[in-house]
C-alpha cells in the first residue's frame, strides 16, 4: 500500500496502474525489455529469457497460493504438460497438414488449455481436503505426472527417458531460431500474462478467489461456490504453468522428464514466498533473487576458484543451502516478502522528511 | 637431437602456426578454451572429483608441447551436479562469454549430451566429447559434432555376452539404473542375447542410488540367471548387489561396463567389505595405468601426476575414469591441431571433419594398438578379471573390434 | 505361489522400516501440528551420521584398533574354521564389528538428537503462534538447507557401512518355490517394531507421553494445566530426531549411504496422510500396507512402477477418506 495516492475519479481509480510508481515501473521494464535484445549480449539474454518462462510459472502459482489460499506442491507438472504438449501437437499437425507458420498459433493455446484441464484433474482433491493433505495431494501429481512422462508405453510421444527434440517456433514464416527472438516472445507474453493476472483480481472471480482464500466456508456462506472457484483457480493457474512449459519447449531444443520435478516445483514456490504473495509484483521480484542468485553465486565462485575444482565443487551445495535458507529467512522475518520491503521504501520515501517508516 | 612423436608435433604446431599465421591472424584469438561441466557434486562426485585433475595435467601437457597451431589453450571446467540441465546452462554460458574462443566442450553426462545435441547448429555448435558411451551418440548422421572416446555401451554389451556364449553360459540377467545411462544398451543386448541363443531371464531397472538391494537379489535369485550384467552405475549399488548376491550363496557372475570397472572402488570394496568381488569381470575399452609396459603416454603421466597431485589419490595411479576423459581430451586436441594445421578456422564443423578422419593413430599406450575414428567413436575394448587378492584387473580376452 | 510369498514378506518387512520413519512425522505433527516436510533429509543425516560414527571415526589412527576391528583371539580362530560367505562368517563378521556398530548407532542418535533439537529451537520455536503455512514452508525449505549442508560435510559420496544384524542369508521351501530373505532384513524389521511398539506405549501411558497427547488435544489448556509446552515441542523434535537416525542406519545398510535417501521422506509423508496424521496405528497399517503393494508392483511391473505406488496409493484414500484410514477428523469453527 502506497500513502498519499489520492484519485480524484472512480476513472482513476479503476486504473490497472493506478499510481504513478506502477505506471514509471511498468512502462520502464516494457522499455528495457524492447531494448534487450537489441544492446543485451548473449549472456544477459539467456538468462533473461529463464526468467521470463520461470516468471510466467510463478505468475500462475500465485493465483493458487497467493489469490485462493491452496497450497500446492506440484506445479511443476503442469509447465511439463504444457512443454510435452508442444512437440507432441507439432507432430499431429504436420500430418494433417498444417502450415508450419501457423502452427505456434494453434499450439500454444492447445497446450494451455490442456495444461487447464489437467490442472482441474489435479485441483480436484482441493475439494475435499485442505493445506497439508492437498500440498502432498499436489505433489504426489507432479511425481505420477513424470512417471506417466517416462513410462516405456509413452515412449513414441513423449520419448520417454530420453526426452524429445521440440520444434522451433515459427510464426507466420518469421522463424525464432536464435535465443534472442524468443526472447522478444517470452517478454511480450510475460506481459500480457501479468496484466491479465492483475484484471483478473479487479473482476468478480478474482475477489472470490481472495475470499475463499481469507475463509472457505465463510465464502461458500456468502454465495461463492467452492467447487467452481477452486477448479477455476486451479485451471487459470495450470494454464500459466502450460504457457510457460510452451515457451520452455520452443526455448530449448530439447525437453527431459527430470526438468520438471519436484526441484521445479519447490523454486516456483520459493520464488513467491521470497517475491511476496498474494500480490501482482511478487513474482516479478521473487524471479529476480531465484534466478540471479545462483547466477551471482556462480559469478563469484568464478572468481575465486580461477578454475580450482575443489573450490568449484563447494559451489552448488552453497547454493542449496542458500535457496533454503532464502525460504526461511523471509518467511521468519519478511512473511510478507520483498513487496512489502519495496513498499516500506517508497512509502518513506513519499512522506520523506515529515514522517519515517 | 631425436625427433620423437611429441616433439616433432610441437615442432609442427609451431611450423604451421609461423606459415599460416598471415591468414589466421583475424580469425585467431590469444588463447583457446576447452570448456567442461563434470559432476563435482551429486550422485557421481566420486567419479567427477577424480576426473577433474585431468584438465589441470591436460592444460600443461598440451600447452607445453606447442598448444593449438601455437596457440595456448586454457581448460574451464564448472560443476554440474549431474543434472543435464544445468549442464546445458554451463555450456550456454560458456559460449555466451567465451564465444568464438570456445573451440571444444567436455560433457558430464549421457542425458546432457543428448539434451545438447539438437541445439548443437550453426554458431552455437562445438566439436564435444563426453563421459558419456552412449550408443546415439556415435552417429555422425545425426550428431556431428559429438564423438565417443572408445566403444559405445550397445558395443560393450556385445563384447560381453560374446564373451559369456564364449564360455558357454545360456541365462543372462540384466540389471541397471533407471536413467538414460542403464537404459542405453538394454533393448540392443536383448537383441543380440537373442542372436547368441543366451536367454535374457531378467530385466531389472534399480534407482541409481539407494536402491531397494535386497529385493533386487531375491529377484536375482529367483530368476536363476548364470550372468548378470550390470549397467548404470559409477562408485554405488553394484557393489552392494554384487555383495548381497555373495552373502546369499548365489553363484550368478557378475559383469560390467566402463563406469563399473574403477578399481578405487574395487579396492575399497574389498577393504571395507570382505573380498566378494573376486571374479567380478568387465568390458574396458583402455588399459589400466599400472599396465604401462608399452604405453608410452602413461609413462608420461606417470611422471606428471608424481609431480602435480602429491599426496592425493592420483599421485601414483590415474584411474579409468581420468584416463578416459585424458583420451576424449587428446582427441579433440588432435582434431583441433589436424584443423589448424590445414591453415583452417577452428569451426565446429571443420574439427569435426579433421576428427573423423583420424585413422590408424598411436596414441601412446591408451589402446592395444593404432586406432581410428570411425563412425564418431573408437570401436575397441577387452575383458578383464578382477582378483581381489592383488586388487588388480587383469585381462582375460584378446583385444575385441567392433 | 512360492513367488507371492516371496514378495509379500519383502514388502512387509520393507514397511515395517517406513513404519519407523513415519513415527517421526506422526510424533511432531502429533505435538506441534507441524508436518515435517524434511524429515527425510533428517533421515539421510542420520545414515550420515551413522556412516561417520561406525566407518569414518573408527578408521581414524588416534581411535583405538578394536574399535575398527574387534578381534580377539577365539574370533580369530572361529572364523578360521568358518568357510567364506557362510552363515556362521557372516555372524562371525558381525561379531568383530560389533564395537563400531554400537558405537555408529549411538553416535547417530546422539547427533540427530542434537540437530532435531536445533532445529526445533531456532526455527520452530519462534514460529509458535504464526501459520501452520509458514511453520510447512519453512520445513519444506530445511530440506535444501539440509541437502546442501550434507554437500558441504560429506563431499563425495560413502561406500558400505557394517549391518547392525548378522547379514546370513535365511531360505526356505514354500509350495515348492524357494524363498530367500536376509537375516539382517528380518532384524531390521524387528528393531522397527519393537521401536514402534515401544513409542506407541511410551506416548499412552508415561507421563511425558500424557503430556504431549494433552498438548495435541488443546496447547492453551495444557498450559494452564502446568505441562511446559515448548518442552514438549523440543521432546517430540528429539524423539523424531533420535527415531530417524536409527531408521536412516537401517536403510544405509540396506540401500548404501547416499543423498537420494531424502526422498524416502516424501513418499513416507504420503502414507502418513494415507494412515491419517494424528493415528500410529493407521499409519503402521497404511505403511505395511504399501510396503506390500511396492512388492507387488516390483514383482508384477518393475522397478518405475513401485516408486510411484505410495503416491498414487495416497491419492485414492484421500479421495475418499479425506483424512486418511483412521485419521480424525478436523472439527472447524467458523
Amino acid at each position: 500500500m502506497i500513502n498519499g495516492n489520492l484519485k480524484a475519479t472512480y476513472a482513476a481509480d479503476e486504473q490497472v496502474l493506478n499510481n504513478a510508481y506502477k505506471r514509471a515501473f511498468v512502462y520502464g521494464m516494457a522499455l528495457l525489455c524492447a531494448a534487450l535484445p537489441f544492446v543485451a549480449n548473449d549472456y544477459i539474454i539467456l538468462v533473461a529469457a529463464q526468467m521470463g518462462i520461470i516468471l510466467i510459472a510463478v505468475v500462475g502459482v500465485n493465483v493458487v497460493i497467493g489469490y485462493t489460499g491452496l497450497l500446492s506442491l506440484g506445479h511443476a507438472a503442469f509447465i511439463a504438460i504444457g512443454a510435452y504438449s508442444i512437440p507432441i501437437l507439432h507432430t499431429l499437425f504436420a500430418s494433417l497438414g498444417v502450415p508450419e507458420g501457423i502452427m505456434p498459433f494453434l499450439a500454444i493455446p492447445l497446450a494451455v488449455a490442456i495444461s487447464a484441464l489437467v490442472g482441474i484433474v489435479v485441483g480436484l482433491p482441493s475439494l475435499r481436503v485442505k493445506g497439508l493433505y492437498l500440498a502432498v495431494a499436489t505433489l504426489s501429481a507432479n511425481f505420477i505426472v513424470i512417471f506417466l512422462i517416462e513410462l516405456d508405453a509413452m515412449a513414441p510421444y513423449t520419448g520417454g527417458f530420453n526426452g524429445i527434440n521440440t520444434p522451433e517456433a515459427n510464426l507466420l514464416g518469421w522463424q525464432l531460431d536464435t535465443q534472442r527472438e524468443m526472447f522478444a516472445l517470452i517478454a511480450a507474453l510475460a506481459f500480457v500474462t501479468i496484466l491479465g493476472v492483475q484484471n483478473l483480481f479487479r473482476t468478480r472471480v478474482g475477489r472470490a478467489f481472495i475470499a475463499i482464500r481469507e475463509r472457505d466456508y465463510s465464502a461458500e456462506v456468502l454465495g461463492i461456490s467452492l467447487l467452481r472457484y477452486k477448479l477455476l483457480s486451479f485451471a487459470i493457474s495450470a494454464a500459466c504453468c502450460g504457457l510457460a512449459g510452451a515457451l520452455f519447449a520452443y526455448f530449448y531444443a530439447r525437453i527431459l522428464p527430470e526438468q520438471f520435478e519436484l526441484v521445479l516445483s519447490l523454486q516456483l514456490v520459493a520464488a513467491l514466498i521470497v517475491g511476496g504473495m498474494g500480490r501482482t509484483m511478487g513474482p516479478v521480484f521473487g524471479v529476480i533473487i531465484v534466478v540471479m542468485v545462483p547466477e551471482l553465486l556462480k559469478y563469484s565462485f568464478g572468481i575465486i576458484a580461477g578454475g580450482s575444482a575443489d573450490v568449484a565443487a563447494l559451489r552448488a551445495p552453497v547454493q542449496e543451502i542458500v535457496f533454503g535458507a532464502l525460504i526461511i529467512i523471509f518467511l521468519m522475518f519478511e512473511p510478507l516478502g520483498i513487496t512489502q520491503i519495496v513498499d516500506r521504501g517508497f512509502r518513506s520515501l513519499n512522506r520523506w522528511p515529515f514522517a519515517r517508516g | 637431437m631425436t625427433l620423437n612423436r611429441r616433439s616433432f608435433l610441437a615442432r609442427s604446431a609451431a611450423a604451421s602456426a609461423v606459415l599460416a599465421a598471415p591468414t589466421l591472424l583475424k580469425a585467431q584469438p590469444a588463447e583457446y578454451v576447452f570448456g567442461a561441466s563434470l559432476p563435482l557434486t551429486g550422485p557421481f562426485a566420486t567419479a567427477g572429483q577424480l576426473v577433474a585433475p585431468a584438465f589441470a595435467m591436460a592444460q600443461r601437457l598440451i600447452n607445453e608441447e606447442g598448444g593449438i597451431g601455437g596457440v595456448p589453450i586454457r581448460f574451464v571446467t564448472e560443476d554440474s551436479g549431474y543434472i543435464p540441465q544445468n549442464a546445458l546452462a554451463n555450456y550456454q554460458r560458456a559460449l555466451a562469454t567465451e564465444g568464438d574462443a570456445l573451440v571444444a566442450y567436455f560433457g558430464d553426462s549421457t542425458g546432457f549430451m543428448k539434451l545438447v545435441a539438437p541445439e548443437l547448429k550453426g554458431d552455437q555448435a562445438r566439436l564435444m566429447g563426453s563421459t558419456s558411451f552412449a550408443s546415439e551418440l556415435a552417429n555422425p548422421e545425426v550428431n556431428p559434432y559429438q564423438y565417443l572416446a572408445g566403444p559405445s555401451y550397445e558395443d560393450q554389451f556385445d563384447i560381453l555376452l560374446q564373451n559369456i556364449a564364449n564360455q558357454g553360459g545360456s541365462t543372462v540377467a540384466f540389471i541397471f539404473s533407471n536413467t538414460e545411462f542403464g537404459r542405453d544398451p538394454i533393448e540392443h543386448g536383448k537383441k543380440r542375447a537373442e542372436e547368441l541363443g543366451l536367454k535374457v531371464v531378467l530385466e531389472e531397472s534399480t534407482k541409481p542410488q539407494g536402491a531397494d538391494i535386497p529385493t533386487h537379489v531375491t529377484k536375482l535369485a529367483q530368476s536363476g540367471a548364470e550372468y548378470c550384467l550390470l549397467q548404470g552405475y559409477v562408485t554405488g549399488v553394484w557393489p552392494q548387489l554384487i555383495g548381497g548376491a555373495r552373502q546369499f550363496g548365489l553363484p550368478t557372475k557378475f559383469m560390467g561396463t566402463f563406469w563399473g570397472m574403477e578399481k578405487i572402488i574395487a579396492d575399497r570394496v574389498t577393504e571395507q567389505a570382505g573380498p566378494f568381488l573376486d571374479g567380478y569381470q568387465g568390458v574396458m575399452p583402455y588399459r589400466y595405468f599400472y599396465d604401462r609396459a608399452d604405453a608410452p603416454r602413461y609413462e608420461t603421466f606417470a611422471a606428471l601426476s608424481k609431480e602435480m597431485f602429491v599426496g592425493t589419490p592420483l599421485e601414483n595411479y590415474m584411474p579409468t575414469w581420468t584416463i578416459q576423459t585424458m583420451c576424449a581430451i587428446e582427441i579433440a586436441v588432435r582434431a583441433l591441431r589436424d584443423t589448424a594445421e590445414k591453415g583452417l578456422e577452428l569451426t565446429a564443423d571443420n574439427t569435426a571433419e579433421s576428427l573423423n578422419a583420424i585413422s590408424d593413430w598411436d596414441m601412446g599406450g591408451y589402446f592395444g594398438g593404432p586406432v581410428s575414428v570411425e563412425g564418431g567413436k573408437i570401436g575397441t575394448g577387452r575383458v578383464y578379471t578382477y582378483g581381489a587378492e592383488n586388487g588388480l584387473f587383469t585381462p582375460s580376452s584378446d583385444w575385441f573390434n567392433v | 505361489m512360492g513367488q507371492f510369498v516371496q514378495f509379500t514378506l519383502n514388502g512387509l518387512l520393507a514397511g515395517t522400516i517406513y513404519a519407523l520413519i513415519a513415527v517421526g512425522i506422526v510424533s511432531v505433527y502429533k505435538a506441534t501440528r507441524v508436518v515435517n516436510f524434511a524429515h527425510g533429509y533428517m533421515i539421510m543425516f542420520g545414515a550420515y551420521f551413522y556412516y561417520t560414527f561406525a566407518v569414518l571415526l573408527p578408521g581414524l589412527e588416534l581411535m583405538p584398533s578394536w574399535l575398527a576391528k574387534w578381534e580377539p583371539d577365539w574370533l580369530i580362530a572361529a572364523r578360521e574354521n568358518a568357510p567364506m560367505f557362510s552363515p556362521m562368517g557372516a555372524v562371525l563378521d558381525w561379531v568383530s564389528n560389533l564395537p563400531r556398530i554400537i558405537f555408529g548407532i549411538t553416535g547417530a542418535v546422539i547427533a540427530c538428537a542434537i540437530l532435531g533439537r536445533m532445529i526445533e529451537r531456532m526455527l520452530m520455536r519462534p514460529m509458535i503462534g504464526q501459520s501452520s503455512f509458514a511453520m510447512i514452508m519453512i520445513t519444506v525449505g530445511l530440506i535444501s538447507v539440509l541437502s546442501g549442508a550434507k554437500g558441504l560435510i560429506w563431499t563425495a559420496d560413502a561406500a558400505f557401512v557394517p549391518h547392525i544384524a548378522p547379514n546370513a542369508p535365511v531360505r526356505f521351501e514354500l509350495f515348492g518355490n524357494p524363498v530367500f530373505l536376509f537375516g539382517a532384513d528380518l532384524a531390521n524389521a524387528a528393531i522397527a517394531v519393537i521401536l514402534f511398539t515401544a513409542i506407541v506405549l511410551w506416548v499412552r501411558y508415561s507421563k511425558g507421553g500424557v503430556a504431549i497427547r494433552a498438548t495435541a488435544e488443546d496447547q492453551q489448556t495444557a498450559y494452564s494445566m502446568g505441562i511446559s509446552v515448548p518442552a514438549v515441542f523440543g521432546r517430540a523434535w528429539v524423539l523424531a530426531a533420535a527415531t530417524g537416525a536409527i531408521a536412516g542406519a537401517i536403510l544405509a545398510t540396506r540401500n548404501g549411504v547416499s543423498p537420494s535417501l531424502g526422498l524416502f521422506g516424501f513418499s513416507v509423508l504420503a502414507i502418513v496422510l494415507m494412515g491419517g496424521l494424528d493415528s500410529y496405528v493407521g499409519v503402521f497399517i497404511a505403511a505395511l500396507m504399501v510396503g506390500f503393494l511396492e512388492a507387488m508392483a516390483q514383482w508384477q511391473l518393475g522397478g518405475e512402477w513401485a516408486e510411484v505406488v505410495p503416491y498414487i496409493a495416497v491419492l485414492i484414500v484421500i479421495l475418499i477418506r479425506p483424512h486418511g484410514l483412521l485419521g480424525q477428523k478436523e472439527v472447524e469453527r467458523i
